[in-house]
């Protein structure tokens, strides 16, 4: 009984863990259902339609930007639909469509594809499109007259337009005038205020974020130290650091934004480094420049230092330390005798 | 003073349940072995017998002058067909000697080597001789001679020697069957190894997941002052050297040192176990135990097998593969080597011959630019940062490759089996290494 079958030789390990990209970002969509389904309890279809038209875009948009490059659709590995996605539930639900579609393409377009792909970006593409439709202001001016009259909007119950034409909670906490008449409680668990749509339940993003800490596709160390920084500096200033960590995208940043594997350090001190500093920018932006979306900025700026975080703060190779050691005691020795 | 584990390292599924709880069995000879002249790390041996000349088994066949080597002998008694090359485990083509196997009765006939019963009050080099005349090896896979090993020089004193009865790789078992079936032969080499090098203890350490071989071998050595038991936590690759001394002892081997800087010695269960059969009775090493296991194989087994013994062989009492076999691998799933056929012999370092299905043999022809997930990072039992280095040397920047640490890399494949880009780093870190290396003789 001869086996005379011919086999496939490869290198070694012959097995894998069965983790892919694909997996991870469907991951990270699972992880952002809770909030969605919240902002859609809230905004029903308005919500619905903002969502359809970043995936949409973004879909859209990767596919054009890789066939200029030559390249297939990356589609399949998802990581657009988890920009499109994050980037639909930073916006308010009273968002313009082309808004949202121009920063989606920014976002993917640019911030992605056009830096190098999934792996090269050094930009996380949903703060990418945030801030670059804020900072391009001009752009969106011209689209709102172009486009004027094309708006879609769908009917909210009467509570829920009433708290969004008002005041976002992040203005209040941010205009030394107001002050946050929303109580904490409401902020933490459901509260329709206008502002993104991942704003309507900071408990929802904590359950997402403790499923994707759950898989291991990301440590502590970077919503830790951005949350905790933020908790810091803002007591210190004399504010009350709940106002600060239930408001605005912070929450939404710190979990899914900041903690993006392309654009965050790979080291653990790195990552927390890189976290205590965006938490830092985020209180800047918000006590020293008024109410913008400042947790897009701040994580942009960070991303730039990432290579620089990377390099500084390496860990040595097993046994490096005893080897230096060993080498210094040796010079010590030679210089004695 | 141990902290039973180490940092870094990977949780694969150890599939060991297949194996773990079957004895050793024989295996009937096949009709002709072939013995490569090559199966350890250092100088290769050259054959002394010639074509046509009876061997009888346990006879030295091939040796070298080289300090660094160790004889082959025959592991039957036959007569040489052939000295030629043929396929090795490897891939590559090596010299050998082609052995048709004699009679059933012919086998009774030994020629084994003066074996040292009074080993407690023998004279070292004795030991050391012996040890090196019956080619032994380090039996974990690494093939390092170890009569080498057990001459350490005088400035590198060793007060430990460490059993390595970790057995990591999943699947394999032969070194579980060994520690339950051969407990006093791996206990008296692992003292014959602690007289040879002066060390004042013996650790055996074990895994967790082998609870019965902890708690049988607590009992064994309880008689034995210098021998303890260490249970260790299962990770993968807690057998490598470096690791598994950081584990029991808690000492860090310096970066690219030998386990002797801190006073270490390492050795596999199976080498225990060749050492005191060498020593005791003056067997040489001419079988070993092999798990043959995985999906593809219809009775998957722990076999007592003759060195030089063709694959195939293995397979059919094993009751052959099945339809599913789709890849072969000589040696543990994390570090073995595939095979595109059983027309190779078993070896010294062969642990296991595995046949995987479709669903578990990874294959990494496809796989995505690094998405800096970090899995690699935290998997890499040396501390290094697998994602630059298999970038660096995909894009063939190799003096990047060796300052991210090429040469500190021992292919243990933690970070390859975590990569969820598929990246092929194990490949990538290779092509690295032989790079770096031709430069440095460069
Ligand atoms: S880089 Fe080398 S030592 Fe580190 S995990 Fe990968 S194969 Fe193992
Ligand atoms: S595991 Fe793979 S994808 Fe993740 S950082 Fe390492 S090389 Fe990159």
């Amino acid at each position: 009984m001869r086996e005379e079958r011919k086999f496939s030789v490869t290198e070694p390990p012959h097995i894998s863990s069965g983790e892919t990209v694909p997996r991870a970002m469907l991951d990270t969509i699972l992880a952002l259902v809770p909030v969605t389904l919240v902002a859609i309890y809230f905004y029903r279809l308005n919500a619905v339609f903002l969502i359809g038209v970043c995936l949409l875009a973004a879909v859209v948009t990767d596919a054009v930007a890789r066939k200029i490059k030559g390249r297939k659709p990356s589609v399949s590995d998802l990581s657009v639909l988890v920009t499109g996605l994050i980037l639909a539930l930073c916006f308010s639900p009273l968002t313009n469509w082309w808004t949202a579609v121009f920063a989606t393409v920014l976002a993917v377009g640019i911030g992605k594809e056009w830096m190098g792909g999934l792996g090269w970006n050094r930009f996380n593409p949903a703060a990418f499109g945030r801030a670059g439709v804020i900072v391009l202001a001009p752009v969106t001016v011209f689209l709102n007259r172009q486009f004027a009259g094309w708006n879609v909007s769908f009917p909210m119950s009467p509570d829920v337009v009433d708290s969004v034409s008002g005041a976002t909670p992040l203005t209040m906490i941010a205009s030394p005038q107001m002050t946050l008449d929303v109580p904490h409680l409401q902020l933490l668990l459901a509260n329709p205020g206008g502002g993104g749509l991942a704003e309507t339940s900071a408990l929802a993003l904590l359950l997402g974020g403790a499923y994707l800490l759950y898989r291991q596709h990301i440590t502590w160390h970077i919503p830790v130290s951005i949350l905790g920084a933020v908790a810091v500096l803002t007591t210190i200033l004399g504010h009350n650091p709940a106002d600060h960590l239930l408001t605005g995208g912070l929450m939404l940043g710190a979990l899914f934004m900041a903690t993006d594997w392309v654009t965050s350090p790979i080291t653990d001190p790195g990552r927390i480094i890189f976290g205590v500093l965006i938490g830092v920018l985020v209180v800047v932006f918000r006590v020293f420049l008024g109410p913008t979306e400042g947790v897009a900025f701040a994580i942009l700026i960070m991303n730039a230092f990432v290579p620089l975080i990377d390099r500084l703060t390496r860990r040595g190779v097993f046994g490096q330390l005893n080897a230096a050691k060993a080498a210094a005691a040796k010079a010590t020795a030679t210089k004695a005798a | 003073m141990s902290n039973g584990t180490f940092t870094g390292g990977i949780h694969p599924p150890d599939y060991k349940e297949a194996t773990s709880q079957l004895a050793i069995e024989d295996i009937a000879l096949p009709d002709e072995i072939f013995i490569p002249l090559s199966q350890h790390i250092g100088a290769p041996c050259t054959a002394c017998v010639e074509v046509g000349a009876d061997v009888s088994k346990g006879q030295k066949i091939g040796d070298s002058e080289s300090f660094v080597s160790a004889p082959v002998c025959s592991s039957v008694t036959g007569r040489v067909t052939a000295i030629e090359k043929r396929k090795h485990f490897t891939g590559q083509e090596v010299l050998g000697v082609a052995i048709k196997v004699g009679s059933q009765e012919d086998q009774a006939k030994t020629n084994y080597l003066k074996a040292i019963p009074a080993w407690e009050e023998a004279d070292l080099d004795e030991l050391r001789k012996l040890v090196r005349e019956a080619g032994i090896v380090g039996l974990g896979g690494a093939a390092f001679p170890t009569s080498v090993k057990l001459s350490p020089p005088a400035d590198a004193p060793i007060d430990t020697v460490i059993i390595n009865g970790c057995e990591c790789e999943p699947f394999l078992t032969c070194d579980h069957r060994l520690l339950l079936e051969k407990t006093e032969d791996v206990i008296v080499g692992s003292l014959i190894m602690k007289r040879v090098v002066g060390a004042s203890r013996v650790i055996i350490g074990i895994e967790d997941n082998k609870p019965d071989a902890i708690a049988h071998m607590t009992k064994a050595t309880a008689s034995y002052p210098d021998v303890t038991v260490t249970a260790l936590h299962t990770k993968y690759p807690q057998g490598a050297e470096k690791q598994l001394i950081k584990a029991t002892i808690d000492r860090e081997v310096p970066m690219r040192g030998l386990p002797m800087k801190v006073g270490a010695l390492v050795h596999n269960v199976g080498t225990a176990l060749a050492l005191s059969e060498a020593v005791r009775l003056g067997k040489p090493l001419i079988e070993r135990v092999i798990t043959v296991s995985g999906p593809g194989v219809k009775r998957p087994c722990n076999l007592r097998v003759p060195l030089g013994t063709p694959l195939n062989h293995l397979i059919a009492h094993a009751g052959g593969l099945n339809a599913a076999a789709a890849r072969i691998v000589l040696g543990g799933p994390m570090t073995g080597w595939a095979q595109a056929d059983l027309s190779a012999s078993v070896v010294k370092g062969t642990s296991g011959l595995l046949a995987l299905d479709k669903a578990l043999a990874a294959t990494r022809d496809e796989y995505h630019d690094c998405v800096r997930c970090q899995r690699c990072v935290r998997a890499c039992p040396m501390y290094l940062y697998p994602n630059f280095l298999a970038t660096a040397a995909e894009h063939k920047q190799w003096s990047a490759a060796d300052k991210d640490g090429a040469l500190d890399c021992v292919e243990c494949g933690a970070c390859a089996f975590d990569c969820p880009a598929n990246r092929p780093m194990v490949r990538f870190i290779r092509d690295a290494k032989a790079a770096v290396m031709a430069r440095q003789r460069a």
